[in-house]
């Protein structure tokens, strides 16, 4: 199995290439997935997708092509999945319905990592030759790398279990003295961060450690998955204006964790074939503002390959589509311009 | 630009130039002497350098003196309320570097955001006050919010805070709630391309705002337009004569009828008066590309002219 990763800050076309992508490794007859987060409407549409935790399957016009599949990112979908599955005895519903939980589930913002990797985890065990993941936009999109650790740190700690467990305790013999135990770090944090928030913290996590631990697990094996460059290819998906600025930002930041730099994807240029003299009036200020942003995107594709050829693995410059950027048939026009190559073991 | 309201919000979907346009709009003002200070909870890109390096004095000699901007650093303003609680620094670094108390923080959902809030509405208020002393501190406060996703999420922390919890923290968070969902102290302005996402996105924002918080967008600024957005049909009819028929042209052809459409779609949706910006052409340094879109913000909205679609 292949995956391949992309990565880019927002408006740069991400989900449109992340799509066309898998629709392209679809055609040479494989079985691909795209895992895309936030599509357009008419994306969405144009895909099939729906809300929940199933993916769907894309009919393809070429009879010799293989399967494309797609499926949406439901944060609060996943969460939920997960703890059915691993919730022990009895406590799912105390879970499902504990205020942090519903705060958890309200900032979705910083669960979308953490949930797209648990998404991976159920999705590597079904028989993909790729999938191609779409992550969120920003360029906080490493803390899918980043945050499973942190949140195993938390959950594994086992002053938190001690403290979830006394708190248990003395839960049940109506006793209200944690705040004044010995556990002097969480005195301190209630009067900072107030008695009731901590308290609330903490029974929360009393029962959800469990799948926490269980979420670690499997994260941890995921994130090993991502590590590995026979397997997994970070791309990152640019625009020409912002090419130069994303790459000193991903370059580092991929180096920063040891992995290696895969395609940069310029996407979104503007190369259409120009006349020779320009006509006057609008048309004529039209075609010379449309050469001027052409003209800058050119140069900034220029300044990328001087400045980056070397240190990344390809890069790709993409055409922007004039309509239906959203549709299959753009999709379609957008994966004959890629040429493939296969995430290698560099 | 309103100068009653507290805050003003520039906001939108990610990549569509919220901080740009924040920038360009504060260095309009500051240059116009009035103080301007804006706010990001994000770090602070390349672009905003721009303002505090040297050439600011050559190029904007009045808002050099009069233009600050602030990165609200939550984890930073978690230390400040820790080292105000213990003033020991002793005890104080203890607690911060304990790593139970980072943790803690860190899966504490919204409790940054949390304190985002109560940072900004401390300047709002602070800015309000001053305004009535013998000199303001400041007159504008610009806030760069982040994307509209995870802006929406910062202004449901106060909300979730008091609707999830007991105790200071949520009455901090009703009070907070209650400031941020007034609409007197909030004046929102939406930045969009004309690009199908974000105008979605926009639109859905902009409903989320009415619902939840009774906010409603002051003006949309529509960024990034093709010349044929304020163009008439007239002028429009007559490229067709020319006979030119490039492929450059029937591209920036059919985006400006696609724009045109969209400007259409979203007037339907938010009633606020729109602002074009046009891509910028050629700009010489990235202060001189925020001087260059500082033109095209014509406030007050509903000033028709130059720029309004």
């Amino acid at each position: 199995m292949k995956v391949i990763v992309y990565l880019g800050t927002g408006g740069v076309g991400k989900t449109s290439v992340a799509a066309s992508t898998a629709m392209a490794v679809a055609g040479t007859g494989a079985k691909a997935l795209v895992l895309t987060t936030d599509p357009s409407l008419r994306l969405r549409t144009a895909l099939g997708l729906a809300d929940g935790i199933t993916e769907q399957q894309v009919h393809l016009q070429d009879p010799n092509a293989g399967e494309l599949w797609a499926a949406l990112l439901d944060v609060r979908a996943t969460l939920d999945e997960a703890v059915r599955l691993y919730a022990r005895e009895g406590m799912e519903e105390r879970i499902l319905k504990h205020p942090i939980y519903a705060m958890i589930a309200n900032s979705l913002a910083g669960m979308q990592e953490l949930m797209a990797i648990e998404r991976l985890d159920q999705l590597r065990q079904r028989g993909f030759d790729h999938i191609i993941v779409d992550t969120a936009p920003s360029r906080h999109a490493f803390e899918i790398l980043d945050k499973p650790a942190l949140f195993a740190d938390f959950s594994s700690s086992r002053k938190v279990k001690l403290v979830g467990r006394t708190y248990r305790f003395v839960e049940g013999l109506g006793l209200n003295f944690i705040g004044k135990s010995a556990l002097d770090v969480y005195a301190k944090a209630e009067s900072i961060l107030g008695v009731n928030l901590v308290r609330q913290i903490l029974d929360f996590y009393s029962l959800f450690y469990p799948i926490a631990e269980g979420y670690a697990r499997r994260a941890e094996k995921t994130v090993e998955m991502l590590r590995d460059p026979s397997i997994t290819e970070f791309r990152v998906v640019t625009t020409p204006q912002k090419a130069l600025r994303d790459a000193a930002f991903f370059i580092d930041a991929l180096k920063e964790r040891n992995f290696a730099v895969g395609t940069f994807c310029v996407n979104r240029a503007w190369l259409h074939p120009f006349p020779d003299s320009l006509p006057g009036g609008l048309a004529g200020e039209v075609l010379s503002w449309y050469k001027s942003v052409s003209d800058s995107h050119r140069a900034a594709v220029w300044r990328l390959r001087e400045t980056y050829g070397s240190v990344v693995r390809d890069i790709q410059v993409f055409s922007e589509l004039e309509r239906d950027v959203d549709g299959i048939s753009a999709l379609e026009r957008l994966a004959v311009q890629m040429h493939l190559n296969e995430p290698t073991a560099a | 630009m309103d100068p009653q309201s507290r805050i003003t919000v520039v906001c939108g979907k990610g990549g569509v130039g919220k901080t740009t346009v924040s920038l360009a709009l504060g260095l309009k003002h500051a240059n116009r002497g009035r103080r301007v200070v804006i706010v990001s909870s994000h770090p602070l890109p390349e672009l905003a350098i721009a303002v505090s390096l040297e050439g600011i004095a050559t190029r904007f000699p009045v808002a050099a003196k009069n233009l600050f901007v602030v990165h609200l650093d939550p984890r930073e303003m978690l230390q400040d309320i820790v080292k105000d609680n213990f003033p020991m620094q002793m005890m104080a670094d203890a607690i911060l570097n304990s790593s139970i108390f980072r943790n803690l923080v860190e899966v504490a959902p919204g409790l940054k955001e949390f304190y985002f809030l109560a940072r900004l509405q401390e300047l709002a208020e602070r800015k309000a006050a001053a305004a009535g002393a013998d000199g303001p501190d400041y007159e504008i406060l610009i806030w760069d919010a982040p994307a509209s996703g995870h802006f929406l999420t910062t202004l449901r922390a106060a909300r979730a805070f008091d609707t999830f919890l007991s105790g200071p923290l949520a009455a901090a968070g009703a009070e907070m709630d209650r400031f941020f969902s007034n609409s007197a102290n909030m004046e929102v302005l939406a930045v969009t391309p004309l690009e199908e996402m974000a105008i979605t996105e926009t639109i859905e924002m902009s409903e989320s705002l009415k619902r939840d918080f009774q906010l409603r967008c002051s003006a949309l600024i529509l960024n990034l337009v093709s010349p044929l957005v304020t163009a008439n049909e007239n002028e429009i009819a007559e490229i067709q004569l020319t006979g030119e028929s490039s492929p450059a042209l029937r591209f920036a052809m059919d985006r400006g009828h696609l724009e045109r459409e969209r400007a259409a779609v979203i007037r339907g949706s938010i009633p606020a008066p729109q602002i074009c910006v046009p891509r910028i052409r050629e700009w010489s340094n990235d202060l001189d590309l925020l001087g260059k879109v500082g033109d095209w913000l014509s406030f007050p909205p509903g000033a028709e002219g130059r720029g309004t679609a």
